[in-house]
């Protein structure tokens, strides 16, 4: 695998102006993702994830920004550029897809007229040859009678069909970096396996770096070679994803681990076994302490905990790295 | 995962050809585009059709029936005042002018007041309706104060100062009202815009690098078309109304045949010679209906579409 990395995140922070001063949304970020590399960002909901994706497509929302940091996309700081020059970037050398096919596509024009407008605006080709290229990009993203549904318009499509659309339009560039974000949360499950394989499939081809953020552990597994583990805006753990998975160092990893329902034929008829949950909460934003946000729902609390701030990130195996005071491999292998 | 020697550009997405597609796909049904699925809903409907039909006969009657009914409309061609039916088919005016010629004459003035003004009031109030509703902020409170001070003013009372200040030729007339009918589009407009630019797509067109003008004309724009082009299909049924209330008043263009002009030369006689007002009033009472029933019916047919589509 190329070393070459596709896009650096140096200490990224991001936060919300309100009316009583600024409160971090995303602290002390830092990742790279190498060229034709997968990294995912996983964690509960309102840890931070999406605002990460936004913060490197230059689209946060009114009121949010980069407090700190710098994001690297091939060696150039995309903090400190111009914004017409991240738009330039954008849809062009780093795309996105988003969690919702169904309302993504622009519902008045057609799906070909929609791929083609991206190759148009940014690689200024003809009409003709982008309407072509549009047809090279249905067709590879495995859409049957890709030629037919050139000219279908979206509501014409089923929510499947339309994230495959919406990827063909994100790769039509031939991007570096692809952001996905929760690309297969409306989808149901089989169209969602057939997804992440089309994404990894595409993603050998033309050796995209892949940003996944996900819920769905089981596809972290399958596809993404690099892991971050978010929680509360504060990244708690990050490595290879076989080794994480396989031994996640912080309590909170594992109890993610836990929480993943695994079909278990008989069982659920003998009333038997519950699926397992972490209780609690993620703190809200603002009300983020400066010891580990984890502590109130973690078992391992220890006094520590409640009175030293929470440590950065530091590496205990080769390729894994936690920001626990107490982490479970240490304390079973001391 | 391994790297695959990656052929150049556009040959590498051929031969990943799904494995379900080898021989030629069958045909689906061919998709019909929005705009082609309105106007079939559109004719179907009894009102929509007799809009389309109504307007249809009036530009006809416009655009040909002076040629076939040739003459100057201005030209005394009878005795003032004779019946219709007696020397002309619809008898002549208190100066003995065709009432007829005048109708067939004064149609194309008439319509193309309307059109034209719809066509100013559209411009004016999409263009300030769009960039308030798109930039919002300062930018956009700014021009909303603007459009609330040309609501505020009295619209006919507008009209008239304008054509008195700028003299009485259809092009004064056709500005005015324009100028003075823009506003509630301004705010349809912007309306539709701060709905749709928080949309997904909107976003997604973002993260393919659109920029603001795209955006507003090629993104939005379109998705925010059909309330927009109901108002200004009824813009064009009010503008005829103003055209024939200026000129009833006397502050239309005396050298141009018009509707309105025809009643505002002939109100004094209504009584008398009855024809020579209700027959321009009933041709304005018309093609207002047929106006405002193409506008309804339209704004019908889309109506189903936008619920579907949310």
């Amino acid at each position: 695998m190329s070393s070459d990395p596709v896009l650096v995140l140096d200490d990224l922070s991001i936060a919300l102006a309100t009316i009583s001063g600024e409160v971090p949304v995303v602290e002390h970020l830092s990742f790279s993702v190498a060229q034709g590399s997968t990294i995912a960002l996983v964690g509960e909901s309102g840890c931070g994830k999406s605002m990460t994706a936004l913060a490197i497509m230059n689209l946060l929302p009114q009121g949010f920004r980069c407090s700190g940091g710098r994001i690297l996309f091939e060696g150039e700081d995309l903090v400190a550029a111009t914004p017409s020059r991240r738009r330039a970037l954008r849809g062009n050398r780093m795309s996105m897809i988003f969690q919702e096919p169904m309302t993504a596509l622009n519902p008045v024009f057609t799906v070909g007229e929609q791929i083609a407008e991206a190759l148009r605006a940014h690689q200024n080709l003809g009409r003709r040859a982008a309407a072509a290229r549009a047809l090279d990009m249905l067709r590879a993203v495995q859409i049957p009678a890709a030629e037919n549904r050139i000219k279908a318009y979206p509501h014409q499509l089923s929510g499947g069909m339309r994230q495959r659309v919406m990827i063909a339009i994100a790769l039509a560039c031939r991007p570096k970096l692809l952001i996905a974000d929760e690309p297969t949360t409306a989808l149901d499950v089989t169209v969602q396996a057939q997804v992440f394989d089309l994404l990894a499939r595409l993603q050998e081809e033309m050796s995209t770096a892949i940003i996944l953020i996900t819920h769905d552990l089981g596809a972290v597994a399958d596809i993404a070679d690099d892991v971050a583990v978010l929680y509360a805006g504060r990244c708690i753990e990050q490595g290879a994803t076989r080794v994480v998975m396989e031994q996640p160092l912080h309590p909170y990893t594992a109890g993610l681990m836990v929480c993943v329902p695994h079909l278990q034929p008989g069982v659920m008829a003998a009333r038997h076994r519950l699926l397992a949950e972490i209780p609690g909460m993620v703190p809200p934003l603002g009300q983020r302490p400066t010891i580990c946000a984890f502590s109130d729902r973690c078992t391992r609390v220890g006094n520590d905990c409640l009175s030293e701030p929470q440590p950065p990130l530091f590496t205990l195996a080769p390729t894994q790295a936690v920001a626990c005071l107490h982490p479970l491999q240490r304390e079973t292998t001391a | 995962m391994t790297m695959i020697p990656m052929p150049a550009h556009p040959e590498m997405l051929g031969p990943a050809n799904p494995p379900h597609a080898p021989g030629p796909s069958p045909p689906l049904p061919s998709p019909a585009s929005p705009a082609a699925e309105i106007a079939t809903r559109l004719l179907r409907r009894p009102t929509g059709l007799a809009g389309v039909l109504i307007i249809t006969g009036f530009l006809l009657a416009a655009f040909a029936g002076p040629h076939l009914y040739p003459g100057d409309p201005f030209d005394v061609a009878g005795l003032p005042f004779s019946p219709p039916g007696e020397d002309l088919v619809l008898g002549t005016d208190y100066l003995g002018r065709d009432i007829l010629a005048g109708l067939l004459h004064g149609a194309r003035a008439t319509l193309t007041v309307g059109a034209i003004a719809a066509l100013i009031t559209l411009v004016i109030g999409v263009a300030i309706g769009a960039l308030a509703g798109y930039f919002g902020g300062a930018l956009g409170t700014a021009l909303m104060k603007i459009t609330e001070f040309f609501q505020v003013l009295p619209t006919l009372l507008f009209a008239m100062v304008l054509v008195s200040l700028f003299g009485q030729t259809l092009t004064v007339v056709t500005l005015s009202i324009g100028i003075v009918s823009w506003p509630p589009v301004a705010r349809l407009t912007r309306a539709e815009f701060l709905r749709i630019r928080g949309l997904d797509f909107v976003k997604a067109a973002r993260a393919a690098g659109a920029g603001a003008p795209y955006l507003i004309l090629r993104v939005i724009l379109p998705n925010a078309a059909p309330p927009i082009i109901v108002a200004a299909t009824l813009a064009v049924g009010t503008a005829i109304l103003f055209e024939g209330g200026l000129s009833f008043l006397g502050l239309g263009d005396p050298n141009v045949m018009s509707w309105g002009l025809m009643i505002g030369q002939n109100r004094a006689y209504a009584l008398d010679a009855w024809w020579t007002v209700a027959l321009p009033g009933a041709a304005i009472f018309i093609a207002v209906l047929g106006v405002s029933l193409l506008g309804d019916a339209f704004n019908d047919a889309i109506n189903p579409r936008l619920r579907r589509r949310t």
